[in-house]
């Protein structure tokens, strides 16, 4: 293994360009915290970009940031969080689901594109991104996008590069929005619910004028008694439908009382506030019942994304023929599925459940064997399988980024 | 005109009653348009200082139709160039002679609505404002709101990535929608995304998003639809330095507020408004600042005062508050009248739509003011305060020789100006034909040829609206073509592990 610690953007273009000339693939890292989200990487050269590590500008009265993709994403948070203010799109921490000691860095936040709960409302790490410089397969930096929110100059290749997993360009650094933060949050949580009548309620909540930021559900579940993050609340592993309201603290009272009224066909609602109410959504984001040091560490998980109302029939099924545990967000319209080990993770089941419904499915999380049976990514119709395929060599032609870890057998 | 347009292909020209034979065969009846008094309709867009009749129109109903049109033209080497409503400020749909100009006005019909996924799937010639009307009935609207609602289209707007008074709160066009059905030159139909949250594999919608008509041509747009804010109230807060308005919309922002829209106008965009639609305007004073909550009442009521306390803090002179909807609408009517009532004042005027940092504001304006005076022209500001989007109304008489060009000129050293404050050229408009030659000012040629090789991956002719965005044409052969790097064949010795 040769791993390249770059110091610069200079340092990118030129060890890019010697790969070009060398034909040798790299393998782009930050810490290294999704690495095995993928399928193995068809090389043993490693471009590492963690002392690519600089804040370059905050300015919290324009609400951007800009940072180099190497920052780390723990110190990062803190840095905006100490002016009251955050990313939207609440990026999820994979520490604990995928067993590593470390949160990552921006750079690999933005290359998957991993949002949490608040991506009902305001989208995801693709929404967020307003600029990047980046260096091409070319080995040639360019850059895209600027630091002003409205911007329509060109073509917006920041939406690419966001979940590109790195196979498009190494970005060298980044400018973001950030928002300020709530000042309240209220989260509404109902008991004992099934999945149906949980998706029902959390399509009601979402339909409302209420502004809902957050609508998951826990099933009920024997294991999850003992799982992390949820305190007093993981019960005797009772079913939990959560609803999250989240702004100046009188409207999000007003609203929790307005939205319980609206739920009250669906049971009494408990609300819980503040301190208590993150930590629930950080459980939800950062799926910590399915944690790696959990109960069900051997579990492969998968995220299935699918049309949010479609959520309870899809899971019920799923959960029924693989004797699965479910975490089902984004109001149905994401479930994260921890699935009894088995050679195929059960692929074959979860991608005809999911693209039956319009939804698709990606292996967050499995061992090498498995990764080497099943793909990780949703397999895509061959009309957008070819245009992907055309729009990933217009960045990288030979390859040289990341090559195979999108697909099985392209390691060629 | 001061824009060069590609060469017209005159072997297309000379084969153009073949081409109006089989593009009949293709869209029937009055699909194909082909006199000249009947092109005329066609010949602009919004960007009205540009004209040219196409070689033909047609106007397709089905995605089958679109298809077979692509595919006849790029089998014969014909230039397409897509068109909605026709209210392009960019001239983004402005024709080719060589061209044929595709239109997409038959495609009207929002196809479903479905209120659990909270999404509509539309044709793209239904307009902006319809699909709000559609789902009115329930609560919902769709957010993004350009202030040619009424008359835009949805696929225009994706088209464009469309903006708007409320995208600072709710987003721009790309935050809105889910997915779409494309059809690409080759007359390939593609389906990407639709109802999930999010897509799988790289974001193709995010980057069809906003890229002008020149990657394929949308037949159905799957959107998002937002429950209407239970309320919604305004301030109308003068300042006597636009300084001061600068720093009142910094500091509002820097309270953890994001209005619905925040807007500022400067006086004599605040007296071409006043004059046109009587909004009782304060004339005496230099910026105008039109902010607005939307929410549950008891938000807006508990923001509406904390605004007014920070107004009052930047040493506002006047500052009226709506309590009624009547009031809300007038304050906002001044405003959304604003280019027709420049209209007024003027024979012409150009608009220009850059983005800057909003704290370069005041030195934006400052600069205009001078420009102003090199050039000789007037010029009327209205802003999107919030995100930093600047809409300069360039007063010119295209009667008076010379005027039209100094006009542009007056434009072109605007958006410079917003490129070296830290902004970029177009914050909603489009590049179209209007910034292209600007596009160096802001981007290197490595980052512009970057960006048509990703044009290559969905047409490799070049046939989709050329002459629009880029510069400088570059075939696609030549922008794929790997550069050796002479004498860099060794990593470079950085440290190992």
């Amino acid at each position: 293994m040769d791993t390249l610690k770059v110091r610069d953007a200079k340092d990118v273009e030129e060890v890019v360009r010697a790969a070009i000339a060398n034909e040798q693939p790299l393998e782009i890292i930050g810490h290294g915290s999704k690495r095995s989200i993928g399928h193995a990487m068809a090389t043993n050269a490693v471009l590492d970009l963690s002392a690519l590590n600089a804040v370059t500008s905050y300015e919290p009265n324009e609400l951007i940031i800009t940072l180099q993709a190497g920052a780390p994403l723990g110190d990062v948070l803190s840095l905006i969080d100490a002016k009251n203010q955050q990313f939207a799109f609440e990026p999820m921490d994979t520490a604990a689901l995928l067993g590593t000691p470390v949160s990552g860095t921006i750079g690999g936040m933005i290359a998957a594109g991993l949002a949490g709960p608040r991506r009902i409302r305001d989208g995801g790490a693709r929404d967020h991104l307003l600029g990047a410089h980046a260096v091409s397969g070319f080995g040639d930096g360019f850059k895209t996008g600027g630091r002003v929110v409205k911007n329509v100059t060109g073509y917006d290749l920041c939406k690419l590069l966001a979940g590109s997993w790195g196979t498009l360009s190494v970005m060298t650094e980044v400018t973001l929005k950030v928002m300020p933060k709530p000042e309240a949050e209220r989260t509404l949580l109902l008991r004992g619910l099934d999945d149906a009548a949980a998706n029902k309620a959390m399509t009601a909540a979402l339909g409302s004028p209420f502004d809902v930021s957050g609508a998951a559900h826990l099933p009920k579940s024997e294991f999850r008694a003992k799982a992390e993050g949820l305190g007093d609340m993981a019960g005797q592993g009772e079913a939990l439908t959560m609803l999250r309201l989240e702004g100046i603290t009188a409207s999000a009272a007003h609203r929790a009382n307005s939205l319980r009224e609206l739920l009250a066909p669906f049971g009494a609602a408990i609300l819980v506030e503040d301190a208590a109410s993150a930590a629930l959504w950080a459980t939800i984001r950062d799926v910590l019942p399915f944690a790696a040091g959990g109960a069900l560490s051997a579990w492969p998980v998968w995220r299935i994304v699918c049309p949010p109302a479609s959520g309870a029939a899809l899971g019920f099924q799923l959960a029924r023929e693989t004797g699965g545990e479910l975490i089902y967000d984004w109001g149905g319209g994401l479930i994260w599925a921890a699935l009894p080990p088995k050679d195929d993770a059960h692929g074959a089941v979860v991608r005809a459940r999911a693209t039956a419904v319009g939804g698709h499915a990606t292996l967050i999380r499995a061992n090498d064997d498995v990764r080497r049976a099943v793909d990780v990514f949703h397999p895509q119709e061959p009309g957008i399988a070819a245009l992907s395929e055309r729009v990933r060599a217009s960045f990288d032609p030979k390859a040289i980024l990341n090559r195979g870890r999108l697909s099985r057998g392209a390691t060629a | 005109m001061a824009i060069m347009m590609p060469a017209s292909d005159q072997a297309v020209l000379a084969r153009r009653s073949e081409i109006v034979a089989a593009l009949r065969a293709i869209v029937p009846g009055e699909g194909v348009i082909d006199t000249p008094a009947e092109m005329r309709a066609y010949e602009s867009d919004g960007l009205t200082a540009y004209r040219q009749p196409p070689m033909v129109v047609v106007l397709p109903d089905t995605t089958e139709q679109v298809s077979l049109v692509l595919k006849y033209c790029a089998a014969h080497g014909i230039k397409v160039v897509p068109r909605g409503s026709g209210t392009s400020l960019s001239g983004g749909a402005l024709p080719l002679e060589d061209g044929v100009l595709l239109g997409l006005g038959k495609f009207k019909r929002i196809r479903e609505i479905d209120f659990d996924n909270r999404v509509v799937v539309t044709e793209p010639g239904v307009t902006n404002l319809a699909i709000s009307q559609a789902v009115a009935h329930a609560g919902f609207y769709y957010a993004p709101d350009p202030s040619s609602q009424i008359a835009c289209s949805i696929g225009g707007n994706v088209a464009e990535n469309s903006g708007g008074v409320h995208c600072l709160k709710y987003g721009m066009t790309t935050n809105n929608v889910l997915g779409c059905e494309i059809v690409l030159m080759s007359g390939e139909i593609l389906r990407i995304g639709g109802k999930s949250t999010e897509n799988s594999g790289y974001d193709l919608m995010g980057v069809i998003t906003g890229s002008e008509g020149l990657l394929g041509v949308i037949t159905e747009i799957t959107v998002r639809i937002l429950q209407k804010p239970e309320t919604a109230r305004a301030l109308m807060v003068g300042f006597a330095e636009v300084e001061a308005a600068g720093e009142c919309v910094a500091r509002i922002i820097g309270a953890g507020i994001i209005p619905g829209g925040m807007e500022m106008m400067d006086k004599p965009a605040i007296h071409a408004a006043e004059a046109f639609v009587h909004a009782g305007y304060p004339l005496d004073v230099e910026a105008l600042l039109i902010i607005e909550l939307d929410g549950p009442k008891i938000e807006v009521d508990e923001l509406i005062t904390r605004v007014e306390a920070i107004a009052n803090g930047c040493g506002s002179t006047t500052c009226q508050i709506s309590t009624s909807e009547a009031e809300r609408n007038l304050f906002w009517a001044g405003r959304k009248a604003a280019f027709p009532a420049v209209g007024r004042i003027s024979p012409d005027y150009l608009c220009m739509d850059g983005t800057i940092p909003r704290g370069a504001l005041p030195k934006a304006l400052a600069r205009i003011r001078e420009l102003s005076e090199k050039y000789q022209l007037g010029c009327a500001n209205v802003f999107h305060a919030g995100d930093g989007n600047l809409h300069p109304l360039i007063l010119y008489d295209a009667n008076k020789p010379g005027e039209i060009e100094r006009a542009e000129a007056f434009g072109a050293d605007i958006l410079r100006a917003c490129v070296e404050f830290g902004g970029v050229l177009t914050g909603e408009h489009g590049v179209g034909i209007e910034k292209r030659d600007l596009m160096p000012e802001m981007f290197s040629e490595i980052d512009l040829n970057q960006q048509q090789r990703l044009k290559c991956a969905f047409d490799s002719q070049g046939l989709l609206n050329p002459g629009k965005v880029f510069p400088t044409l570059h075939r696609c052969a030549e922008l794929g073509r790997m550069h050796v790097h002479a004498g860099k064949l060794a990593f470079p010795d950085l440290p190992r592990f």
